[in-house]
């Protein structure tokens, strides 16, 4: 391919893509729970989606697209793997991964109670499984609806509805029994 | 009573989800992701590997052990370790990591996972930070070639983890590069 015909390619591609870098990059931390999977998620997904930019180039919804790849990607390397998800302790030992750098209020004890209680709750997800953790995810931490989930996962709204209670009931158990809650 | 404090802790439950935060991509990450997306001829390997043994393919570099039943470093702290084995690379240049895995017994189906911090890449493997293999193991040594390359002058700790069953053992590598 003549380097103008590629430069003129990538610069399509970028303009097709790059507005909805910010909500694909915290799907992919949604799903993989970890910010070097996440971050190789989103790699994964451009690159699938730069293969298929003539078809992209076409539809109307192309951030919607694109969150349905992610989310095929990501369920194809779990299927690929079925390993369980890294602990969270592992996560947070990695230098820049999981909650260190993210920005706090300017209590300073607010800040430490706060971050306990996120802390806590990162915990808590990792005990869930993938199904019901991205689901409460998605609704109850990015503000999906559940049309939209369903829309994107593929799962009738009735399931992702009964996931969502299940999940929302295991975290409160969890929560409770770690002593989270005052 | 119950229900009072059940839906009070529900609700609390959904205001730490709410709170749950997630964090941005860095400046230059997405430049990255999209240039190496773009980049022509790009090739994507993925690689099962099949370690048999004690070869007398041991490429010059380091070569590290990961022994069965056996941490090989202290508990991790939130700053490097001055204690984790450690090499420096040079900008650029590729350097290869033996990773010499001794099992007591043969292992099927074990699951390797080689997590690379930001800056430092895999041959054969661009952009990609975390890497994972089903591999089998005999008993004895195996060993596991890994062309790194420093592709930034920040470093940091490489983990190569291997997963059987219901047993993982992590190795830690520091990273410096020159």
């Amino acid at each position: 391919m003549r380097e103008d015909d590629h430069n003129a390619e990538k610069l399509a591609f970028e303009r097709l893509v790059r507005p909805h870098f910010d909500r694909l990059y915290r799907l992919a931390w949604r799903l993989a729970g970890h910010k070097a999977e996440a971050e190789d998620l989103f790699q994964e997904l451009l690159i699938k989606a730069y293969a298929k930019l003539d078809e992209l180039a076409k539809i109307d919804e192309p951030g919607s697209w694109l969150s349905r790849v992610m989310y095929n990607l990501f369920i194809d390397e779990r299927r690929r793997f079925a390993r369980r998800r890294m602990h969270t302790v592992e996560e947070g030992q990695l230098p820049g991964d999981g909650l260190a750098g993210l920005p706090g209020t300017e209590d300073p004890v607010l800040d430490n109670q706060r971050w306990e209680k996120i802390r806590a709750l990162d915990a808590a997800l990792s005990q869930l499984s993938d199904e019901h953790r991205i689901v409460v995810l998605l609704h109850d931490t990015e503000g999906y609806k559940l049309e939209e989930i369903h829309k994107l996962t593929g799962i009738p709204v009735g399931t992702v509805k009964s996931r969502l209670h299940r999940a929302r009931v295991r975290l409160r158990d969890i929560l409770t029994r770690s002593g989270t809650f005052s | 009573m119950q229900t009072d404090n059940t839906d009070k802790r529900d609700q609390e439950v959904l205001a730490l989800l709410k709170d749950y935060p997630a964090p941005r991509a860095t400046a230059t990450f997405y430049d990255r992701a999209l240039a190496r997306a773009t980049q022509e001829g790009t090739r994507r390997q993925r690689n099962r590997w099949l370690m048999t043994g004690f070869g007398s393919a041991v490429a010059a570099g380091v070569l590290l052990w990961l022994v069965g039943g056996f941490f090989l470093t202290s508990p991790v702290m939130p700053d490097v370790d001055p204690g984790i084995p450690g090499i420096t690379m040079t900008l650029e240049e590729p350097r290869t990591v033996n990773l010499m895995f001794a099992s007591a017994t043969a292992l099927d189906s074990a699951i390797l996972t080689v997590t690379l911090p930001d800056g430092i890449e895999l041959a054969g493997f661009p952009g990609q930070r975390v890497i994972t293999w089903q591999t089998s193991l005999n008993e004895g040594n195996n060993l596991l070639p890994l062309e790194l390359i420093a592709v930034s002058p920040v470093g940091g700790e490489v983990l190569a983890r291997l997963e059987h069953n219901d047993r993982d053992r992590t190795f830690r590598l520091r990273i410096d590069v020159s």
